[in-house]
């Protein structure tokens, strides 16, 4: 009896310290199925792309730790926590998602998670890497904003040996600043003399007088600071729209209406105007009287 | 004679006393004026730009403290050239509840009143289950501001609807009129009221509250002045909310602060506002509640 008491206890406690390390288990026949599609290149790239669509927001930089606090945590995709799993239970946690982790059933084609798990093994240790960063590279941006031609004229330099020298096929981002963050506008690709013009688009929208504060800035593999262009004339006018007539219930003299506060005076001016007639005509009489005898 | 030593005994006690409290007031207010005028007494203080910077104690003068007018007046007019709007994509929310319990505490809100409630939603018998965070619509056709009989709750030009809870005399009227029940009453003394003890009161935050007035969201109008996201929108672990300038045409998510065209996001997703056929013309706009990206977690209720 004491026996099965003690047992059921131990159960009981094994399984609260399985819960308690929030083991995430996968079932046994989804854990070893194979990968479909092929680990190379060309789908480890588009996992990359599809990573920082749709993950990158909570689980960071890989290799960062840069990951959204939440409870419990995202784990960094190059964590050996995460490249303990196989490549099945990957693919079950990101197909089915949960508690915080939400599933990407319905919004990422089958494929398309296969290719983030393809990414994701790129980070494992006993695989061959096949997207491999380049070590980031110095660069400068130099950009000028063009009012009349509405151009924003880009000129990239990076560094090659200690030297500076023109970066040519390099995508550059043109943003246009918003009150909470910017927003991106277009990419122009430079020529071999790092050379790039991009054109404004007509819809641009700027502040009151049309006035837009664009950002200029090279992608991922570079070191480089923004280069935030002068304000500039060639967005279209903001368009603010009055919500709201001054003058309403209980008006005072700060917020009466004029038309209101002119008819009332012109209304008491009238009235004692009429008074005034009536007397000076009363006062004539009188006088007239007076003369007559 | 006894008497006479007598006298003279009181006479010389009260001598005495007065010139020891003579002398000691005296020294007592030579120390004061030592504290005052001693002119090596310095204190360390850290500027905005960052230095740390050594000033004479004599020098010192209480800060100015922003004044209720002052504050009631910029309240009513509202930053120019907004006109804030808010995006609340259904198929992220997980009922997380972190937007609730920011904003309760940045609008020193009880438990059980909210400013913006996640709700489960059924819209009819067979359809599927969902959550809905609903703040207050800061409808550009407002009800509530109409039936105000003393110009408490009224309406500005970037959009917002606001409360001035030095004016709002706990009519209710306005609770009555909102179709969208989004606004609380103080019926008790509110949360931490000692805390706040002494604050001035800030129209852009309803912070203190007063027991026996209104309260309602606010989009965070305090923080939009700062340039920051309102509380419940910078809370949201799940990219639910997206917040931004209608005029400027863009809005910017709170959780992965991505900014994006507000026409295009509106137009991709057939966003949708709540009860327009009142014609209330709301500000915030909802996407509705497609390929959700977290299961509805508990049975829905049906008891209604």
């Amino acid at each position: 009896m004491n026996n099965k008491i003690s047992y059921i206890i131990i159960a009981i406690l094994f399984l609260s310290v399985q819960s308690f390390a929030q083991e995430w288990l996968v079932p046994g026949d989804q854990r070893n199925i194979k990968n479909p599609l092929e680990y190379n290149l060309d789908n480890v790239q588009k996992g990359k792309d599809l990573y920082l669509k749709n993950c990158k927001s909570c689980h960071g930089d890989p290799g960062k730790n840069n990951a959204l606090p939440l409870v419990p945590p995202p784990v960094d995709i190059t964590s050996e926590k995460m490249q303990k799993n196989t490549v099945g239970e990957l693919f079950y946690k990101i197909t089915n998602g949960r508690g915080g982790m939400p599933q990407f059933k319905t919004n990422i084609s089958e494929d398309d998670r296969w290719r983030i798990v393809n990414y994701i093994m790129n980070f494992n240790p006993n695989r061959e890497p096949v997207l491999v960063a380049a070590p980031k590279v110095k660069a400068k941006i130099m950009a000028s904003v063009n009012e009349k031609e509405r151009k924003v004229e880009v000129f990239a330099e990076h560094e090659v040996k200690g030297k500076y020298s023109s970066l040519g096929n390099e995508q550059i981002t043109i943003s246009a600043k918003k009150y909470f963050g910017n927003i991106k506008i277009g990419e122009v690709t430079t020529d071999n003399n790092g050379r790039a013009e991009f054109n404004i688009p007509e819809s641009l929208i700027g502040d009151e007088e049309g006035n837009v504060n664009m950002v200029v800035s090279l992608g991922e593999d570079y070191i480089a600071e923004a280069v935030l262009l002068e304000e500039a004339k060639v967005g279209q006018n903001k368009k603010v729209q009055k919500l709201i007539k001054p003058g309403i219930l209980w008006s005072t003299n700060e917020n009466i209406q004029i038309w209101l506060l002119l008819s009332y005076i012109g209304a008491v001016g009238a009235a004692w105007a009429a008074i005034a007639y009536v007397v000076f005509q009363l006062i004539k009489v009188k006088r007239l009287g007076k003369t007559e005898h | 004679m006894e008497k006479n030593t007598r006298r003279k005994f009181m006479k010389t006690l009260g001598a005495s006393i007065g010139v020891a409290s003579v002398a000691g007031s005296s020294s007592l207010l030579n120390s004061c004026a030592k504290i005052e005028s001693n002119n090596g007494d310095k204190i360390k203080l850290l500027t905005s730009s960052g230095e740390l910077v050594e000033v004479d104690k004599s020098q010192l003068k209480p800060a100015e403290m922003p004044s209720l007018t002052e504050f009631q007046k910029r309240g009513r007019e509202g930053l120019p050239g907004k006109s804030w709007v808010m995006v609340i994509d259904l198929a992220k929310c997980r009922n997380a509840r972190q937007c609730m319990k920011a904003c309760q505490n940045h609008h020193q809100l009880r438990p059980e009143q909210h400013h913006i409630n996640v709700l489960q939603m059924q819209d009819a018998e067979h359809t599927a289950p969902y959550y809905m965070p609903k703040p207050c619509q800061h409808c550009d056709n407002p009800p509530c501001t109409k039936v105000c009989p003393v110009n408490a709750t009224f309406k500005r030009d970037d959009g917002i609807v606001l409360i001035d809870n030095e004016r709002c005399i706990g009519c209710r009227f306005c609770i009555a009129a909102c179709p969208y029940s989004a606004r609380v009453f103080n019926w008790f003394e509110p949360r931490d009221a000692e805390k706040y003890k002494g604050v001035t009161y800030n129209i852009e935050a309803n912070v203190p509250q007063k027991k026996g007035t209104i309260s309602k969201c606010l989009f965070s109008a305090d923080r939009l002045r700062d340039g920051k996201l309102p509380s419940c929108v910078s809370a949201c672990p799940n990219g639910v909310y997206w917040f931004g300038d209608r005029n400027e045409d863009a809005v910017t998510n709170g959780t992965t602060k991505e900014t994006v065209n507000l026409t295009a996001l509106l137009k991709q997703n057939a966003a949708y506002t709540l009860m327009e056929e009142l014609g209330t013309k709301p500000r915030v706009y909802y996407l509705p509640p497609k390929d959700r990206a977290f299961p509805f977690q508990e049975e829905i209720k049906n008891d209604h």
